[in-house]
């Protein structure tokens, strides 16, 4: 394959938002999220029905007809013709997306899955409109309708609750408030892990390449025709399944077009008519055949994605290589004259407002201690082909320009660069949208994701073909099952394990979480201490996949996914539904959470209590239980990397911790067969749960005091870290087949304006020496950065309402700062910020430990 | 007091100066307000038990929100200075005392200063004492978003905000 990119300008500097756009996007940031009701209620109100709710299993068939009930008896609507304002007041919207549906009955809706935690609102419905941290609106009605009729059947129901009806059943005789397994208990102290199967499984990539040069009918044949020949009772039940989840999906689309059709009739205007009718036929064709143009490739993505959302929650279900997957469509119609470049990146536009059409539910306990989180649906481009050869064209252009236009939270993009083969041409444009957005995209280096896939036992060609899930996650697109968030690890819980003898100091002195493995004044070197860390860290690793183990199965019993099984690679072949290991490729996915704090924590104790003998361990403690009170000549050394060594500034003992750390972990997981058969795999990105965690967790030894946030992802501690090239550096010397499972590297930026062509220069010459395989081994993993200065980013925390486009990179994902909580939003603040020109870090000062965590009006 | 416990005491007082008995003295205030606030945890627990299930007699759309449910809740203190408990059924609710394993979910406060926090909290709500590890939850935490809604309910249809609010804001000032 050859490169595509014919493009002149590949700024396409001459596009701008059109008036249709602009208008929608106002919208966009005028709304609050509105509860939907519909999917909640028509999903009960068959439960109820056909008696699932009395069933021990609900088979893929059950699930599968559900969903096609849904999908029939959804409201079909074309445009939203209003929003609700921050006033909690409808207003108009004055123009149509070119897209027919949305994900919920409301221009920006919120889904709930009362089968996985949707019921953690219900304590809120009835002031859920005026909670001062991201309200949302919820009629009077509605509020009675989940309260009576949705939310009680779903009381013993939940996967949640399923699971611990499982896990517990042996352990009815305990005496009270013992009756919780272990895992259960570790998890509902949160301080430990969080284990999201509760919540979801989603964060993979389907396969949409089917559906657009087949169409759903073509697979419903295909299922037929397999069903016909297949012997297993099992996989026959499969084949059905697939048939009635895809006929749902065409009366979908189908329902959409005959509402369009109707609208046309009524209006008077010629354009509009025009319009409804272009989108009526698309409706009637897509998905149901092959798409034929780029309008219907890209209505045949909606729509799907409309229904997987409907099966699936909206935690890291992503769209892949879009720019890959729609470049034929693209590039025939402009070469046929039936597109035109404007056109083009109006669809775009259009489809990613559409994509943002929704936030998930978050109650207010989640809001307060990971409050923020934004929905990550990511898409990929760039890149190399499976054939190694470069993947970049003219749509991948189309979508940055698209993404830069429209500064959203939703979609995610991230861009895949590979130094050998894609150009700097390519490399400059996708530093300079970072300028301009501030945010996005994330970088990728294709050089070392594609190692760190086959080191997983992926095929080059898979490995080439990945895309990036959810935050950071690599997967091979359409065919990779990787639940990459399956376990949110909070590695300095293991460290406080250690240091404690087993006990936790968020869960009280005096009691026993894991096993005794040794008293801090028993540590008589510093290699006795490392053991001690990897048995605390190999315990919790067992209880934390325990659980996700039992989950899984938990969704085998209840969850099975007949929508997303039916739009992948894999289960057709198989007959198996992607809960069962239906995909080509099955793993899940572990995160780490405190990395950088627990490295440097790890080299302080080698240091000043081991080699240097500064201060003993039980006195180190002593300090630590104290914060730091009357200790701050002791606070001062830990914090100084002058003199106690810090990841992330080339020194040996910290970055050889840094990899040892890595390497156990790695295997630790690594050794662990989940019940689809997958390993386990390991990443770094952690939303924003360090600094839920780090909330909740007590000072540290490396100057860390209680309640401060952890570093995110990757990231050198804040502040640690004077000087950009050697940070960058400690950070590429963890080899990438460690971190299969992804990693976020948060970089901050100053922004110089007057300075702009010096600054893209500089900034592309950083991500060169950060990719670098001569330096680095094959390069950094992943970049992402944050270019907006401090002082900036103090005015948005002043002024909400503002600054309500500011957009951020968290961990991974991107989000809209004041939407954030307080602690988020100063961990972000306080993130180191180098000027880029001088590669120097930037002074400023530090915020204090937030000790207020008052929610705050948004 | 016991007689050994009096004797003691009274022991200590001859032989010691004040200045050294006073720190003893402190723990036995500590005893004391330990027992007062199970005392008090208790009544407060038993009234907020005892109110919602009259509610539950007299406001028929209150009553609404039993309709077909049923579950059993167990509210206690780890120290075992306090067990109550609530059964929903038949859309009746019942106040239990005492404890008893047949529950739904378990409530266990770290101790009846924790129960008083929670209680006199702004809005019951049961994260900050998750938090701050005030609390442990056992079983079935559905059921607890349920409680906690009817509460909130109940708090709204008798408008008792305000007096919440002014009882928090006495409180404070005490």
């Amino acid at each position: 394959m050859t490169t595509s990119v014919s493009l002149k300008d590949l700024a396409l500097s001459d596009q701008k938002r059109s008036p249709r756009v602009e208008e929608l996007r106002k919208a966009y940031f005028d709304a609050v999220p509105e509860i939907c009701c519909e999917r909640p209620s028509l999903v009960t109100r068959y439960a109820r029905k056909h008696g699932l709710f009395d069933k021990p299993t609900i088979s893929v068939l059950d699930k599968a007809r559900q969903y096609r009930y849904v999908l029939e008896h959804r409201q079909a609507m074309v445009a939203p013709d209003h929003g609700v304002g921050a006033d909690m007041k409808p207003f108009p919207i004055k123009a149509r997306s070119l897209f027919a549906g949305s994900t919920t009955s409301h221009f920006k809706g919120v889904p709930i899955f009362p089968e996985l935690v949707g019921l953690a609102l219900w304590p809120e419905l009835l002031n859920i409109k005026d909670r001062a941290s991201n309200p949302y609106f919820l009629a009077d009605k509605d509020v009675q309708v989940l309260n009576k009729k949705v939310f009680p059947y779903w009381l013993k129901h939940s996967v949640l609750e399923r699971c611990r009806a499982r896990m517990d059943k042996d352990r009815v005789g305990q005496p009270v408030g013992h009756r919780d397994v272990p895992e259960m208990v570790l998890l509902e102290d949160l301080v430990f892990f969080i284990t999201s199967k509760a919540d979801c499984i989603s964060h993979t990539i389907p396969d949409f390449s089917q559906v657009l040069k087949r169409g759903l009918r073509e697979i419903i044949k295909d299922a037929q025709q397999r069903g016909g020949r297949a012997q297993k009772p099992e996989q026959r039940e499969f084949y059905a399944a697939v048939v009635e989840a895809m006929e749902g999906i065409v009366k979908f689309s189908r329902n959409l077009a005959r509402e369009a059709r109707r609208l046309a009739r009524q209006t008077s205007d010629a354009t509009e008519r025009a319009e409804l009718r272009d989108m009526a036929e698309a409706n009637e064709h897509v998905p149901e055949f092959a798409a034929r143009t780029f309008r219907e490739g890209l209505t045949t993505i909606w729509i799907c994605w409309t229904a997987i959302h409907l099966e699936n929650p909206d935690v890291g279900l992503s769209l892949g290589r879009l720019d890959q997957l729609l470049y034929k469509l693209y590039s025939e119609d402009i070469k046929n004259g039936k597109l035109t470049v404007d056109k083009a990146i109006e669809l775009l536009c259009c489809l990613w407002l559409k994509i943002g059409d929704h936030v998930a539910a978050i109650p207010a306990a989640g809001e307060q201690l990971f409050g923020g989180t934004g929905s990550n649906q990511a898409i990929t481009v760039g890149g190399v082909h499976p054939d190694g050869s470069d993947a970049v064209n003219d749509l991948t252009y189309l979508m940055i320009r698209a993404t830069e236009l429209m500064m959203l939270r939703d979609p995610n993009l991230n861009a895949r660069f590979h130094p050998e083969v894609n150009s700097q041409a390519y490399l400059r444009r996708l530093c300079d949208v970072n300028l301009n957005t501030g945010a996005t995209p994330a970088l990728h280096n294709d050089r070392a994701v594609i190692e760190a896939l086959r080191a997983r036992g992926d095929s080059r060609e898979h490995a080439r073909d990945y895309g990036i899930i959810g935050c950071v996650e690599p997967g091979s697109n359409g065919r990779f099952y990787g639940a990459c968030a399956s376990i949110v690890l909070n590695l300095t819980s293991i460290l406080d394990l250690t240091l404690y003898n087993g006990e936790h100091r968020h869960t009280g002195r005096g009691v026993l979480i894991s096993e005794r493995t040794g008293d801090a004044a028993s540590f008589g070197s510093f290699e006795d201490f490392k053991k001690a860390f990897a048995r605390q860290a190999s315990w919790m690793v067992d209880r934390a996949t325990t659980l996700n183990e039992a989950l899984g199965l938990t969704h085998q019993e209840i969850y099975p996914t007949p929508i997303l099984s039916s739009l992948f690679e894999g289960p057709m072949e198989k007959g198996k539904d992607l809960i069962f290991g239906g995909a080509k490729i099955n793993s899940s996915g572990a995160t780490i959470v405190g990395f950088a704090d627990v490295v440097d924590s790890l080299a302080a104790i080698e240091q000043v209590v081991f080699k240097e003998n500064a201060i003993s361990l039980p006195d180190l403690l002593q300090a630590l239980d104290l914060n730091f009170v009357g200790h701050e000549a002791l606070l001062a050394r830990l914090r100084n990397p002058d003199k106690t060594h810090k990841y992330g500034n080339e020194q040996r003992d910290a970055d050889e911790i840094a990899r040892w750390v890595a390497t156990a972990l790695d295997k630790l997981f690594f050794d662990k067969v989940n019940y689809r058969g997958g390993r386990y795999r390991v990443g770094y990105w952690t939303m924003t749960s360090h600094a839920g965690f780090g909330r909740l967790s007590r000072a540290t030894p490396n100057g860390r005091r209680d309640g401060e946030n952890f570093t995110s992802g990757m990231t050198p501690v804040s502040g640690m870290t004077p000087h950009l090239t050697p940070a960058l550096n400690s950070v590429a010397s963890v080899p990438p087949a460690l971190l299969a499972n992804g990693l976020a590297v948060n970089l901050k930026y100053t922004p110089d304006r007057d300075n702009r062509g010096k600054m893209l220069d500089n900034f592309v010459d950083s991500v060169n020496g950060y990719f670098d395989a001569a330096k680095n081994g094959t390069g950094g993993m992943e970049i992402q950065f944050n270019v907006t200065s401090h002082a900036d980013f103090e005015k948005a925390v002043k002024d909400p309402q503002a600054h309500k486009e500011l957009l951020v990179r968290v961990s991974g994902y991107t989000a809209y700062f004041k939407d954030l909580n307080p602690q988020m939003q100063q961990e972000i603040i306080d993130r180191t910020e180098y000027n880029v020109v001088t590669r120097q870090a930037v002074q400023f000062a530090r915020a204090a430990a937030p000790t207020n965590f008052a929610k705050r009006s948004p | 007091m016991t007689p050994i416990k009096h004797f003691f005491f009274k022991l200590l007082s001859w032989v010691l100066p004040d200045r050294l008995c006073v720190p003893l003295m402190r723990k036995q205030i500590e005893k004391l307000k330990g027992a007062l606030e199970d005392v008090l945890a208790t009544a407060l627990l038993e009234i907020l038990l005892d109110g919602m299930s009259i509610a539950f007699v007299l406001l028929w759309g209150f009553r609404r929100n039993l309709v077909g449910f049923s579950g059993k809740y167990l509210f206690r203190t780890a120290n075992d200075g306090v067990a109550r408990g609530a059964f929903f059924a038949s859309r009746r609710m019942q106040v239990l005392r005492g404890e008893f394993t047949d529950y739904d979910v378990a409530v266990t406060f770290k101790d009846s200063a924790a129960l008083l926090r929670f209680l006199f909290s702004h809005d019951q709500d049961i994260l900050d004492s998750l938090l701050s590890n005030d609390v442990a939850v056992d079983g079935n935490v559905n059921y607890i978003y349920k409680f906690a809604f009817m509460a909130r309910d109940l708090i709204g249809r008798l408008n008792l905000t305000d007096l919440i609010e002014r009882v928090l804001a006495r409180l404070r000032v005490a």
